[in-house]
């Protein structure tokens, strides 16, 4: 599509030139604004760096914590609760086994074991008065045992 | 980080053709100088922006016409109110000697003021950039139809307006 004549007259009008001293202002500003950038990012990655440092003074540690915690402490909270029920229950399920073992142990070694260290201390304290039945042992057989058999059953 | 863009190089370039465009899309010099800056500190802090354009006018063009629509509705009903932009508008043209020529400029400033601002936008990108509706339809991001006929519409009105004072003059 040509252009007619009022579009070319149009065109002839020359627009306005930017004021000079523009330039000068625009790019320094524009140059600012990265240095600025450029500080407010070590800034920022000095303040990431900050606050392990910063744990040894209560007022700091209170920042430390609210900052930890600024995101969602409801969300916290709501962990902090459920790891204690979790806690709760495993104390309440480890001494009930417990007792439950208890009640279920004394096995028959270990009663054994218990009444020869006690025969064992009574011999030591005093030998007189140790009553414990000694366990009598069964005779030896005396005779081969074909000697005892009947002659019916040979 | 990337090297910085050559903002120096830019401002030479293409200052002078945004600063137009966005005095006739503003109507309002200190906007224009807003906008204008607003582009310039966004080229600098990002300095890919520009890694892979083709067009760097077009594309300048473009990021301008964003920040000066930003700025418009920012700033609220200004764009809304036609008439009174038109009364208000600053000159786009530079003056001139010739009393005849100062006088089709201003009644130009005051026609280009009284389009709505996509044709008048349009009418400038075609008539003082020269580019043409394909690359118009980019820098907008709108179909090629819609920007051939915003610029038959915004050319027609100017025609309208300006008629008296163009027959006269040429």
């Amino acid at each position: 599509m040509k252009p007619d004549e009022f579009e070319k007259q149009l065109q002839r009008q020359p627009l306005r030139a930017v004021p000079d001293h523009w330039r000068a202002e625009i790019l320094r500003e524009a140059k600012a604004s990265v240095a600025a950038d450029v500080r407010r990012r070590t800034d920022e990655a000095h303040a990431a760096a900050q606050p392990i440092r910063l744990l040894t003074s209560a007022g700091t540690t209170q920042a430390w914590w609210r900052e930890w915690l600024w995101p969602s402490p409801q969300a916290w909270a709501g962990l902090a609760v459920v790891w204690l029920i979790i806690l709760a229950l495993n104390m309440t399920g480890s001494s009930r086994s417990s007792s439950d073992m208890a009640k279920q142990a004394t096995p028959v070694p270990v009663d054994a074991g218990l009444s020869t260290q006690r025969r064992e201390l009574a011999r030591l304290l005093d030998k007189d008065n140790f009553s414990e039945p000694v366990p009598v042992p069964k005779p030896a057989p005396t005779g081969p045992r074909s000697e005892g058999l009947s002659p019916s059953k040979v | 980080m990337p090297p910085s863009p050559d903002l120096e190089r830019l401002y030479d370039e293409h200052a002078g053709a945004i600063f137009a465009f966005l005095l006739n899309v503003t109507r309002n010099e200190a906007d224009t100088r807003d906008v204008l800056q607003e582009v310039f500190i966004k080229l600098a802090r990002q300095p890919k922006l520009l890694s892979g354009v083709r067009e760097e006018r077009a594309f300048l063009m473009r990021l301008s016409h964003n920040a000066a629509i930003d700025l418009m509705r920012r700033r609220g009903t200004r764009e809304r109110n036609h008439e009174q932009l038109a009364v208000e508008s600053t000159g786009v043209f530079a003056p001139s000697t010739d009393p005849d020529e100062q006088a089709f400029r201003e009644a130009s400033t005051l026609a280009l003021g009284e389009l709505p601002p996509d044709q008048r936008v349009m009418v400038h990108l075609k008539l003082w950039e020269g580019l043409t509706f394909e690359a118009i339809a980019g820098v907008l991001e709108i179909p090629l139809n819609t920007a051939a006929s915003r610029y038959r519409y915004g050319l027609d009105k100017l025609r309208e307006r300006l008629r008296p004072l163009y027959e006269e003059i040429k």
